[in-house]
């Protein structure tokens, strides 16, 4: 193994170690007032009561999935090392969503009391306690690839379970008909096998990842609205009572919902795509690292490098983010600017000395390049719709003055017309990254190259997550220091950090789509890749194959071959059956989970009503309402709602894949792409213009707060919440899980399929 | 237990309660079983001073501690014609009530005119309730409804001057971005008669207010007076409400659904 492999791991471990040092620094400053740490606890209790929950369910949801990929495997069409590959994955991302979420809980009243000192303290403790979100995802994510890395190198070098002779014997080496030779390790044809087994291996712990992201994200999505909205429609709309008041029931719930849905949620989709991101590319590395007889591990090993380098830098950037004592809101965000590109500068510096010394052509640096400029356009594509600084979100509130009616077409209008900038600019990184990478003569460089884009793109994840989770924390500041009454000025502050978070909110929610559009691209080249494998290990359907397209072997057929094999061409009824099917479910997984949202609202509008009628004293401030009863009304009803939606976008390409085989995967996997990813930014954008317009008229504008407008402005927002908040970023999910069932199931599907 | 005696204004009444002001004020807004909500505003009245005005005896029988020792919340002295009936030096503290029942109480202070030449709306609040804009300032629009010269006239009047932005000086294209009226052309249109109109000083703008006022429109504070008093209550500054009373503040920026 290539020693510079060992850069991969120390990387890792110091992303954990600085996280640990954020973490350590952050708890040593003060919550504030006892009311303000009150409430604090408040939050931080419900937020671990939601977890606990949550992961008694994905426990009982992952034990079901072991047994079943051990009884496939025993059945010889999974990979024996998936039922642990799956456990681990799932088992980090839920580690980094347990202490993103234990970082944010306990940062919230530090930050609002560093706010009362200054600006800049405010912005520092939310800020660094958001890294240590960042850095323990990608820490966490690149460790568990590096040691099933290490692991699987070991296993296959040492021929432990025979699998080395295995390989040996699958290519025909001499001798191997005999037994294991030490010598096999060093032939170039054994390597390249080894590595396209070992990369597709690692791929499917992915699967783990994405389902412990879908759990985070839908689950989360549906608790923090029915939350909100139960929240909202209760006390600010029915009984009048402000946001984050403490008389409120629902508030606290409001407030766990911010972490559960932002940090959590955010955090698992991420956490996904970079090690989905990763993996796909090192095994779209791995088809392409024999050339001409001569194996070479650098195509493999250099998405994980550049993440590794990334880390670095993105620890650099967030040393960088710091302001001035009398800093205005605007230097607060110039200085998360200079972070952020900061450390995307220096990861394009290392990946051009990469290129220099041979890691790769001069070709992937410009995939890199694609893939950086395409995150940072669709983030401003973003910002425009949705910002109320310019003409679209102006426009919903101009609508207002109508009515809700027009306000919500209006709505629709814009997130269906903001597209275009998002749906083009992945158009033109796709064609780019491909392009640059060397794909119009060679289709397998183009697809690492755009494996690499993506790579690329979530190589400095390690602070982008810190600007997306000190959102939360800067807003949950804000509600404790409304609750705890801090003064005037206090609020001012903590106020200008939740602007700013909102602000990066949104951007990040266009790159967090962006990089699940490249990585379920590149995921679903990648699957051809792990039907390449299983075709091997079905020896009539192999030979079939090789008569069919008159290929001289598995391992040296071209994608044109699997295509005239599976006829992946769109007059095939079964391809087009799954393009429907795709398109389909990332409708009804939508209406699902709002009308989910709906449901679990309605419970917890129930309890507040309950609460306010039975328990004296809850308006007049002179008793506490049962907060934690509204946190498990929100719990139970977001576990109860997420289960079927989640369960059918892991069935759904199962059952396509017996059913209509590989091509109709293929059509499934596509569909759900094309449409997931237009339906997730129209879902997104309507979503965050609605609450910006109504934010607009609330700053004075068309008749302001009280106003119609503002009424049909509320009307849109409340729309807009689950849209933005729960069915568009659950989107991102589906798009990447889909394709990774199709991965791990390909066995099945290659084996099994009726048509 | 202590009785109060207050003066609402909407509606209007005279109620004996054993309630102090926040506390009564939580009662108006939310109800008993908290099903309900809604603004309120009403006068704290001393008691010694109307003394002769009040059935005492009916006010010994029913402001009485209910079951349990809870206090009294509310009895109804008279609904008809009770403001005109109460003397104004009788008038305490006034109590804006907002609809999830936050209390803040507004004590009388002195009205300074404004010199410059701008128009006015207000909205009155009891006896009658329509909105009216007018050329008139506080001082004279008072005595205008109240001095008994007009065909149409009540003996003592509660209003409030409402913010109006640059409609007041330029009602055909001031900015009113800010305003949360309803028909805003309808309003302009009123504004350029009493402008152009020589003679006219009042103007209609809604005949009957059915609803909630929003605090935040309020331009200076609230008036109750007749043709030889008037009594002021200055509305604190925004600077002071976000200092000072910030739960209330943030109440009554609050915006629910009727």
């Amino acid at each position: 193994m290539n020693s510079i492999f060992w850069l991969i791991p120390i990387c890792s471990l110091l992303a954990l170690g600085f996280a640990f040092y954020f973490f350590k620094n952050m708890m040593k400053n003060s919550e504030g007032t006892p009311r303000m740490i009150e409430i604090a606890q408040y939050v931080r209790e419900g937020a671990m009561a939601y977890l606990k929950r949550q992961y008694s369910v994905v426990t009982l949801v992952f034990a079901v999935l072991f047994v079943l990929f051990v009884i496939l495997a025993f059945m010889g069409v999974q990979n024996p090392f998936v039922p642990i590959a799956f456990l681990t994955g799932g088992f980090f991302s839920g580690l980094s969503g347990f202490l993103g979420m234990k970082t944010a809980t306990f940062a919230s009243a530090r930050t609002a009391h560093g706010a009362s000192q200054s600006l800049n303290k405010g912005l520092q403790v939310a800020f660094r306690s958001g890294a240590v979100m960042g850095l323990v995802v990608v820490g966490f994510g690149l460790l568990d690839i590096a040691i099933w890395y290490w692991v699987l190198n070991y296993i296959y070098d040492s021929n432990i379970f025979g699998l080395g002779l295995k390989i040996a014997q699958g290519l025909g080496l001499s001798g191997a008909e005999v037994g294991w030779s030490d010598a096999f390790v060093g032939n170039a044809e054994w390597l390249h096998a080894k590595m396209v087994h070992i990369t597709t291996t690692m791929l499917t712990f992915g699967m783990g990842a994405s389902t412990q992201a879908l759990f985070a994200r839908v689950g989360g999505g549906i608790y923090t609205k029915a939350a909100d909205v139960g929240a909202d429609l209760v006390g600010k709309v029915e009984a009048g009572i402000p946001e984050d008041d403490p008389r409120n029931p629902a508030t606290i719930a409001d407030n766990v919902g911010d972490n559960v849905g932002d940090v959590a949620g955010m955090g698992a989709d991420l956490y996904e795509s970079y090690c989905g991101s990763i993996l796909a590319t090192a095994a779209l590395g791995a088809a392409i690292s024999l050339n001409h007889g001569v194996f070479d591990e650098k195509a493999i090993l250099a998405p994980m490098i550049v993440a590794a380098i990334g880390i670095v830098f993105s620890i650099v950037g967030i040393f960088m983010v710091r302001t001035k004592e009398t800093a205005t809101a605007k230097s607060l965000l110039n200085s998360l600017l200079i972070g952020t590109a900061g450390s995307s500068v220096l990861i394009l510096i290392a990946i051009a000395v990469m290129a220099y010394f041979g890691w790769f052509g001069w070709g992937i640096f410009g995939s890199v390049v694609a893939g950086l400029i395409a995150g940072i356009v669709i983030g401003q594509g973003t910002e425009y719709y949705t910002s109320d600084g310019y003409k679209p979100t102006r426009g919903i509130a101009h609508q207002a003055l109508q009515g809700p009616a027009t306000t919500i077409i209006e709505g629709m209008a814009v997130g269906m017309y903001s597209t275009w900038i998002p749906v083009v600019t992945i158009v033109m990184g796709i064609i780019a990254a491909y392009g640059f990478a060397g794909g119009f003569t060679d289709f397998s460089l183009g697809v690492y190259g755009i494996g690499f884009a993506a790579v690329g793109m979530l190589s400095t994840l390690g602070i982008t997550l810190a600007t997306d989770a000190f959102g939360p924390i800067a807003d949950n500041a804000g509600g404790n220091a409304e609750m705890a009454e801090l003064p005037k000025e206090v609020r001012e502050r903590t106020d200008a950090l939740d602007m700013l978070g909102n602000t990066t909110a949104a951007t990040g929610k266009g790159f967090a789509i962006g990089s699940a559009a490249l990585t379920a691209m590149a995921l679903l080249v990648a699957y051809m890749e792990e039907v390449r494998l299983w075709l091997g290990k079905v020896p009539e359907l192999g030979a079939k194959f090789l008569e069919v397209t008159g290929a001289t072997s598995l391992s040296t057929a071209t994608i044109d071959d699997f295509i005239n094999f599976y006829h992946l061409n769109l007059f095939n009824p079964l391809l087009i059956a799954g393009l429907f099917l795709g398109s389909m479910m990332a409708f009804v997984f939508c209406a699902m989970t709002m009308k989910a949202v709906g449901r679990a609202a309605g419970a917890m509008v129930d309890e507040v009503r309950r609460q306010f009628r039975e328990i004296p004293g809850i308006l007049e401030g002179t008793s506490i309402p049962e907060y934690a009863k509204c946190v498990e009304i929100s719990t139970k009803g977001a576990q109860r709602e997420m289960l079927v939606p989640s369960i059918l976008a892991i069935a759904v390409p199962v059952v396509v894949g017996l059913i209509f085989g590989v091509s109709g995967v293929v059509g499934l996997l596509m569909g759900a792409l094309v449409t997931g990813f237009a339906l997730a930014v129209m879902l997104n954008n309507s979503g965050g213009a609605w609450d910006n317009a109504k934010k607009y008229i609330e700053k004075g504008n068309y008749g302001g707060k009280g106003s119609d407008a503002h009424k049909a402005g509320v009307v849109g927002d409340t729309v807009g919440d689950p849209f933005k908040d729960t069915s568009g970023p659950s989107l991102n999910i589906l798009i990447k899980l889909m394709t990774m069932v199709s991965v791990v199931m390909s066995g099945v599907t290659v084996a099994f399929s009726l048509l | 237990m202590k009785r109060y005696l207050y003066l609402s204004l909407s509606p209007e009444a005279l109620i004996s309660s054993m309630l102090p002001p926040e506390d009564f004020g939580i009662y108006v807004a939310t109800g008993t079983k908290k099903r309900t909500r809604g603004q309120a505003l009403f006068f704290e009245v001393n008691q010694e001073v109307v003394k002769d005005q009040l059935p005492l005896e009916y006010i010994e029988r029913r402001c009485v501690p209910q079951e349990g020792g809870r206090p009294k919340s509310s009895v109804y002295l008279s609904i008809y014609r009770v403001l005109e009936s109460i003397p104004l030096k009788a008038l305490q503290k006034l109590y804006l009530v907002t609809d999830d029942g936050r209390v803040l109480g507004l004590s009388q202070g002195n009205y300074v005119p404004s010199e410059k030449k701008e128009l006015h709306l207000y909205q009155e609040l009891c006896p009658v309730t329509p909105r009216i804009a007018s050329t008139l300032a506080p001082l004279e629009f008072v005595q205008s409804i109240t001095g008994g010269k007009e065909k149409v006239s009540v003996p003592r009047l509660a209003f409030v001057e409402l913010q109006m932005d640059d409609l007041a000086t330029d009602p055909e294209h001031g900015k009113a971005a800010n305003l949360p009226y309803q028909n805003i052309p309808h309003l302009r249109d009123c504004l350029l008669i009493l402008k152009n109109e020589e003679g006219k000083d009042k103007k209609t703008i809604i005949r009957f207010f059915n609803r909630d006022l929003f605090y935040r429109t309020i331009k200076n504070g609230f008036f109750v007076g007749d043709k030889d008093e008037l009594l002021y209550y200055p509305f604190p500054s925004i600077s002071e409400l976000e200092e000072k009373h910030y739960p209330w503040w943030r109440s009554a920026n609050t915006m629910g659904f009727h």
